[in-house]
C-alpha cells in the first residue's frame, strides 16, 4: 500500500494527495479481486474438466474452445434465473446470508503474499487474523440453512457449525507449530523465514505432519467433498443452500470456490514457501517470477483439492467428527512436542531425527488406538 | 478518526440494543455477532490488533456458536420466545434501574478530569511479540492458572451437561 | 487525531448499561447469557481503551483484556451447559420458573 502510494507520488507528482491516496488503498483491492475473480472462474471449469478425466467423461466442451468459456454461460445463467424466496423464509436473514458468505473468503485474501512485496496489508497478525476471519463464514451458512425454514436446510446448516467448530481446533495448533518456527504471526514474516535449500516448513518433520493436517482441516472446513457433509445430496437435498436459486446461489458456489482458494493460499504461505523459487529474488522482475511461484503452488494445491474430491467417497459424520477430534487433535498436540525438541535440539540432525521418531511413534500409536472398533448399532430414542 | 470512531459506535450500540430487544432468539444472537464485531473494530482502531483478532476467534468463532447450539438444543428450531420481563409486569423497573446506571456513569465520565485526556503515544510494532514473552515470563502464573480454569470448564461443562444422559 | 478519553468511556458505560437491561428483563436463560457477554465485552473495551490512552509503555491493560476474555469463555461454556441441564430437568429455559431450590 505505502509502496504503491509512493510510486504515485514518483511518477505523477501532479495528483493530489488525497485521490492518489485513495488509488494506493483500492488498487490492491481492485488487483486482488480481479485476479482471484479469475482464479475462481478458471478454477469452477478446471475442476468440472478434472472430474470428467476421473469420472472417465469429457467434462464441459460446449461452451468455447475445450469448454474454456463455461463459467460465463453459468455466470449468466445464474443472473437470469427467478430469484425464489420461501414464503415462509426470514426474509432479511435469507438475504444476508450468501452476500456474507462471501465476504470473510474476500476478507482473508487481505493478508496473503501473493508475489514479492505484493500482500495488500502486511499486518503483523496477518496468519491469526486469516484463521479467525475464515471462522466467520459458519455463521453464514448457518444463517442460510435456519432462515430458509427447512429441515433440510437446518439439518445442512448444524452439520456444518459442528463440522466447521471441530475442524478449527486442530487447524489453530497445526498453525502454532508454524508460528513457532518463524517467530512471527505476519504472513510476509513467515514466508520470509522459509527461505534457504529445503527451507520450505513442508520439508520438515513437524512441518509435514502439520501441513497433512492443515491441508485436511482445510479441506473440511470449506465443506470440500470427502468433507461435504452439509450439502451431501444423497442424504439433505443441497444442505443449507437448498432453498436458493439464481444469484444467491451463485454467491454461494462463489464464497465455497474462493474459500478454498484462499484456504489453499494461505497453505502455501505457511508450509510452501509462499512465493518463494529460483528466481523470485531478480532484480526487475522479480515480482513476476514469485508471482508465478506463487500461483505454481496454488495451483497444486487446487488440483490435489479435486484429486480428492474426485476420489474419496464421502464420510460419516461419526467419523468425520471422530477424526477430527481422536486423531488430528492429539496428533497436532504430539506436533508441537516435536516442534520443541527439534528447537532446543543439540544439532540440526539430532532434532529432525528425534522429532521425525516421536512423530512416527505418535502417529502409529493413534491409528492403532482409533481403528478397529466397531460401532454399535445405531438406536434412536424418540422424544415425544 | 473521529467519524469512524462514531460509526464503529453506532454499530456497537445498535447491535446491543437489538440484541437485548429482539423476541427471536436467533435474531438476537446474529445482532449479538455485530455487536462482537464492532467490538472487535473498536480493539482494531485502538491499535490492539492482537486482542481484535482473538476477539474474533473467540467470541464469534467459540462463544456465538456455543450460544448457538444452546438455543438448538433448549427452543423448538425456530427460536420464537414468549412473552417476556422476568421481572413479572415489572420489566420497565430493569430499565429504570439500567438507565440510572447510565445517566450515573455519565455524570461520574463528565466530572472525571480523564475525559479530555489523549492517547499517550503512537504504540511501537512487535506489540504481539510483547504479549507472548509476557505470558511466559511475568505472567506465567496466570497463564497456568488459566489452563486449569479452561480445562475445569470444559469438563465440568461436559459433566454438567451429560447428567441426565447417564441417569436413564 | 484520536478522540478523547471520554468518548469511550461513555461508550463502554451505555453497553454495560444496555447489557444489565437485558439481564434483568429478558426472560429466557440464554438471552440472559447474552446481555451478560455484552456486560463482559463493555468492561473489556474498557480495559483496552485505559491502555491505549494510559500506558506507560505497558501492556498490563490488553492482558487483563486477554485473561478477561479467556474467563469469559469458560464462563459462557459453563453457563450454557447449566442452561442445557436445567431444560432437561425443567423443560423449559424460562428464568421464572426455575424456582425450586431441590432438584
Amino acid at each position: 500500500m505505502d509502496a504503491i502510494y509512493k510510486l504515485i507520488q514518483h511518477y505523477a507528482p501532479k495528483i493530489p494527495d488525497l485521490l492518489a491516496l485513495a488509488l494506493a488503498v483500492l488498487l490492491p483491492i481492485a488487483i486482488v479481486m480481479g485476479v482471484f475473480l479469475t482464479v475462481f472462474a478458471l478454477l469452477t471449469w478446471v475442476e468440472r474438466k478434472a472430474l470428467g478425466r476421473i469420472q472417465n467423461r469429457r467434462g464441459p466442451n460446449r461452451v468455447g474452445p475445450v469448454g474454456l468459456f463455461q463459467p460465463v454461460a453459468d455466470g449468466l445463467k445464474l443472473l437470469t434465473k427467478e430469484d425464489i424466496v420461501p414464503a415462509a423464509a426470514d426474509k432479511v436473514v435469507h438475504f444476508l446470508a450468501p452476500v456474507l458468505t462471501v465476504v470473510p473468503a474476500f476478507m482473508v485474501l487481505a493478508v496473503v503474499p501473493v508475489a514479492k512485496g505484493f500482500v495488500p496489508v502486511d499486518l503483523n497478525i496477518g496468519v491469526l487474523f486469516a484463521l479467525a476471519v475464515s471462522t466467520g463464514s459458519v455463521l453464514a451458512l448457518f444463517m442460510a440453512g435456519w432462515a430458509s425454514r427447512n429441515k433440510f436446510s437446518l439439518l445442512g446448516a448444524m452439520r456444518s457449525v459442528a463440522q466447521v467448530v471441530s475442524y478449527e481446533v486442530p487447524m489453530v495448533m497445526a498453525a502454532v507449530v508454524i508460528l513457532m518456527a518463524a517467530g512471527t504471526l505476519s504472513s510476509v514474516g513467515i514466508v520470509e523465514a522459509q527461505r534457504g535449500l529445503a527451507g520450505w516448513f513442508v520439508f520438515k518433520p513437524w512441518g509435514l505432519v502439520a501441513f497433512v493436517i492443515f491441508q485436511l482441516c482445510a479441506m473440511a472446513e470449506v465443506a470440500r467433498t470427502p468433507f461435504d457433509l452439509p450439502e451431501a445430496e444423497s442424504e439433505i437435498v443441497a444442505g443449507y443452500h437448498t432453498e436458493y436459486s439464481g444469484f444467491k446461489f451463485a454467491l454461494f458456489q462463489m464464497g465455497e470456490y474462493v474459500a478454498a482458494i484462499t484456504m489453499g493460499g494461505i497453505t502455501v504461505t505457511m508450509f510452501l514457501g509462499g512465493y518463494l523459487g529460483p528466481g523470485s529474488d531478480l532484480p526487475k522482475i522479480g515480482w513476476l517470477v514469485s508471482a508465478g511461484w506463487f500461483f505454481a503452488k496454488l495451483g497444486i494445491i487446487v488440483v490435489i483439492n479435486i484429486w480428492a474430491r474426485g476420489t474419496w467417497p464421502r464420510v460419516r459424520v461419526d467419523q468425520l467428527l471422530g477424526f477430527a477430534w481422536k486423531l488430528l487433535l492429539p496428533l497436532a498436540l504430539v506436533n508441537i512436542v516435536a516442534m520443541a525438541i527439534w528447537h532446543f535440539a543439540s544439532n540440526k540432525l539430532v532434532g529432525w531425527g528425534a522429532s521425525a521418531v516421536v512423530l512416527a511413534v505418535a502417529i502409529v500409536a493413534l491409528v492403532k488406538i482409533n481403528t478397529g472398533q466397531t460401532f454399535e448399532k445405531r438406536s434412536y430414542r424418540f422424544i415425544s | 478518526m473521529t467519524i469512524v470512531f462514531l460509526t464503529l459506535s453506532a454499530i456497537t450500540v445498535l447491535g446491543a440494543l437489538l440484541a437485548v430487544t429482539l423476541r427471536n432468539l436467533v435474531h438476537c444472537l446474529l445482532a449479538l455477532v455485530l455487536f462482537f464485531m464492532g467490538i472487535a473494530g473498536h480493539f482494531f482502531l485502538l491499535k490492539a490488533d492482537f486482542l481484535g483478532a482473538v476477539q474474533i476467534l473467540i467470541y464469534i468463532g467459540a462463544v456465538a456458536v456455543l450460544i448457538l447450539f444452546a438455543i438448538m438444543l433448549t427452543r423448538n428450531i425456530s427460536g420464537t420466545e414468549g412473552g417476556r420481563g422476568s421481572l413479572g409486569g415489572a420489566w420497565w423497573l430493569g430499565v429504570g434501574i439500567a438507565t440510572t446506571l447510565a445517566g450515573a456513569m455519565c455524570v461520574f465520565v463528565r466530572r472525571s478530569d480523564l475525559v479530555s485526556k489523549l492517547p499517550y503515544g503512537a504504540t511501537e510494532e512487535g506489540v504481539v511479540k510483547e504479549i507472548g514473552k509476557l505470558l511466559v515470563t511475568d505472567w506465567v502464573v496466570p497463564l497456568e492458572i488459566m489452563a486449569v480454569l479452561l480445562t475445569a470448564a470444559l469438563i465440568g461443562a461436559v459433566v454438567i451437561a451429560l447428567e441426565e444422559e447417564k441417569k436413564r | 487525531m484520536s478522540v478523547p478519553l471520554g468518548y469511550y468511556l461513555i461508550l463502554g458505560g451505555v453497553l454495560f448499561a444496555i447489557g444489565l437491561c437485558g439481564a434483568l428483563t429478558r426472560k429466557n436463560a440464554i438471552a440472559v447469557l447474552m446481555s451478560i457477554e455484552i456486560m463482559f465485552n463493555a468492561a473489556i473495551l474498557n480495559f483496552v481503551v485505559f491502555w491505549y490512552y494510559l500506558h506507560n509503555g505497558a501492556l498490563t491493560g490488553q492482558m487483563f483484556a486477554l485473561f478477561a476474555i479467556a474467563v469469559a469463555a469458560a464462563e459462557s461454556a459453563v453457563g450454557l451447559a447449566l442452561v442445557i441441564s436445567v431444560y432437561r430437568h425443567y423443560k423449559s429455559v424460562d428464568v421464572n420458573e426455575m424456582r425450586s431450590l431441590k432438584g
